[in-house]
């Protein structure tokens, strides 16, 4: 069952009737929201968010709930509890009871809770006249018994006691998903989206308002955008850059001489990684002066020692217009694989880069 | 005065059938190029659904996942893509994708699902490749998600690590094989589709993916 950290509001358990409680509820959810996108509604009183994702994030589950109690408390005006426990049942009876559970002791605190946290008298009643009065002494009964004495709802709540079923029924509202897209209007606002012709639409707005969310979880580095310019090998004409730098130019669709035609590699290497080829003898295949293999490409061995049967090779492709710029001397190999996988290489510097798949 | 005139002709039956507003449908579905829009039940892409392409390494998964967006990007709809680690920018032009208008997250550690999260809010279609297999947890509130903000999410996964739930539609490569000359020309691939309800059977189809021109034609 999953870790949940659950925040439990008690102040938004009876809903005013001017909508503030939604309107507050909202808020908190859009400041969680911004810690952890998974963050879900469950109540208008209760809110929850697995804690395993998060934590490899802020660095341990400490660090999380600090995070969220400080989000809370920048809200201001309400009093929220934070629980943690395995399973969203326990999750907000730990929250009620502030109470932070370590990995394996969700299960003892549930048997340790009294039968009124399941909310139905009947069931609470008959068990104390049995002499049970917590969910574990519940949860021992045999699932016959419970069937015979008490009605279908009751099985379902002996789950939940055993710790097989991880939530009650009714714990969520379900009606307050729709209640909350209503409020922000979703409905509507997908429909105006598209800016023409270079003006700046709602659509372009929106697009930086998430960049700007995954920037402050991964840093600003961590989203870039590509445009292409004038270049032979297709690792040359692309360009990414981190969103918010000047563009290079736009994107120039001119005809390059010497350029390799399509199909290009829908993976081009950044950092192209070396491989060896050997031909049929196991020798190396190397680019001689004249621009031709030394030999026909049978295996390809990659940097973790996979070794991969070459079945057809088309080039090498010597970049002559470009060597008297960079200094650089380097000839472009296309290769199949056994498997059907289309490689390119380049030679530079009597070795072989990995530069692109055409994945 | 035209209009409430009594004199007006009457409009037979199925040219106003034809006539209907079809901008709330059309909203709700997001366009798909050739060769897609024939294959694809209802030719194009559900707000709130979610596709999966799956595809042994190496043979075509990328490309297809690419090809799936370039109709809606070239018609102004944002997109993303989280954990494709390192896009061809050439490859992805040439399939028709305005690059002004695609978030790259190459490398988003371990927040792959968080980010894509982040971006659901702010993009129409949204490529993501997990580093492993999927959680079960982290693929459903993802897919709630979406389903709830209206996106496209494209979920693209190896033969070897499905994707844990069942899609709205999905694509899976069986098999890939290049065509070439004194050059690789073009690759044929063939391509299972499976949608849901009534358009639950698989069927298979083969297209060419790219072609020549880098792009994406039936065969």
């Amino acid at each position: 069952m999953e870790r949940l950290l659950a925040i439990w509001i008690e102040a938004f358990a009876t809903e005013e009737s001017d909508g503030s409680t939604l309107r507050r509820h909202v808020a908190l959810l859009d400041a969680l929201d911004a810690l952890c996108p998974f963050t879900e509604s469950i109540r208008l009183d209760l809110l929850v968010l697995p804690l395993r994702a998060p934590s490899r994030f802020f660095g341990g589950e400490p660090a999380v709930l600090d995070a969220v109690g400080n989000a809370v408390g920048e809200l201001g005006g309400c009093d929220a509890r934070l629980g943690v426990a395995d399973g969203l049942f326990c999750a907000e009876m730990a929250a009620r009871r502030s109470r932070v559970l370590a990995p394996g002791e969700t299960a003892a605190f549930r048997r340790s809770l009294p039968l009124g946290v399941l909310s139905r008298r009947d069931l609470a009643t008959t068990c104390q006249r049995l002499g049970l009065h917590t969910l574990g002494a519940f949860g021992d009964l045999e699932r016959a018994r419970v069937a015979e004495r008490f009605n279908k709802h009751a099985l379902a709540l002996h789950r939940v006691a055993r710790g097989e079923l991880g939530e009650l029924e009714g714990q969520r509202d379900p009606r307050l998903g729709s209640r909350i897209a209503r409020l922000r209007g979703e409905g509507v606002r997908r429909d105006e989206q598209i800016g023409f012709f270079g003006q700046r639409g709602a659509g372009d707005e929106r697009a930086e308002a998430a960049v700007h969310r995954v920037r402050q979880r991964l840093g600003t580095q961590a989203v870039v955008v590509a445009s292409l310019h004038g270049g032979r090998s297709p690792e040359d004409r692309a360009v990414l850059v981190p969103w918010g730098s000047p563009r290079a130019r736009e994107p120039d669709a001119a005809p390059w001489p010497g350029r390799l035609p399509a199909p290009s590699p829908a993976t081009t290497l950044g950092h192209p990684v070396t491989v060896q080829l050997r031909d049929a003898g196991g020798e190396p295949v190397v680019v001689g002066s004249r621009g031709l293999l030394s030999g026909a490409p049978s295996a390809i061995v990659f940097s973790n020692e996979t070794r991969r049967d070459v079945v057809w090779h088309a080039g090498p492709w010597p970049l002559v217009e470009r060597w008297w710029v960079a200094s650089r001397r380097r000839a472009y190999l296309q290769v199949l694989l056994g498997g059907g996988e289309g490689l390119l290489l380049a030679a530079e510097a009597g070795r072989w880069f990995l530069v692109g798949v055409y994945d | 005065m035209f209009a409430s005139s009594p004199q007006r002709p009457a409009v037979p039956a199925d040219l106003a059938a034809r006539l209907r507003p079809v901008s709330l449908a059309r909203t709700r579905t997001l366009p798909l190029g050739e060769p897609w829009v024939g294959l694809v039940p209802g030719g194009g892409l559900r707000r709130g659904s979610t596709v999966v392409v799956q595809a042994p390494p190496g043979l075509g998964g990328l490309s297809l996942a690419l090809s799936l967006l370039s109709e809606a990007s070239a018609r102004g709809h944002w997109a993303a893509a989280v954990g494709v680690d390192d896009p061809g920018v050439v490859a992805i032009a040439d399939l028709g994708i305005d690059l002004r208008r695609v978030i790259f997250v190459p490398r988003p550690r371990g927040a792959w699902a968080e980010s894509a999260a982040d971006l659901l809010d702010g993009v129409d279609l949204l490529i993501v490749r997990p580093p492993a297999r999927a959680a079960h947890g982290t693929a459903r509130r993802l897919m709630d998600r979406v389903r709830e903000r209206g996106t496209v999410l494209v979920a693209l996964t190896e033969t070897d690590a499905p994707w844990p739930l069942p899609a709205d539609l999905s694509f899976s490569v069986t098999a890939a094989q290049w065509r070439h000359s004194t050059r690789l020309d073009a690759r044929h691939l063939t391509v299972r589709i499976t949608g849901r309800g009534e358009a639950a059977r698989a069927r298979e189809h083969v297209v060419v993916l790219p072609n020549h021109r880098g792009r994406a034609e039936a065969s």
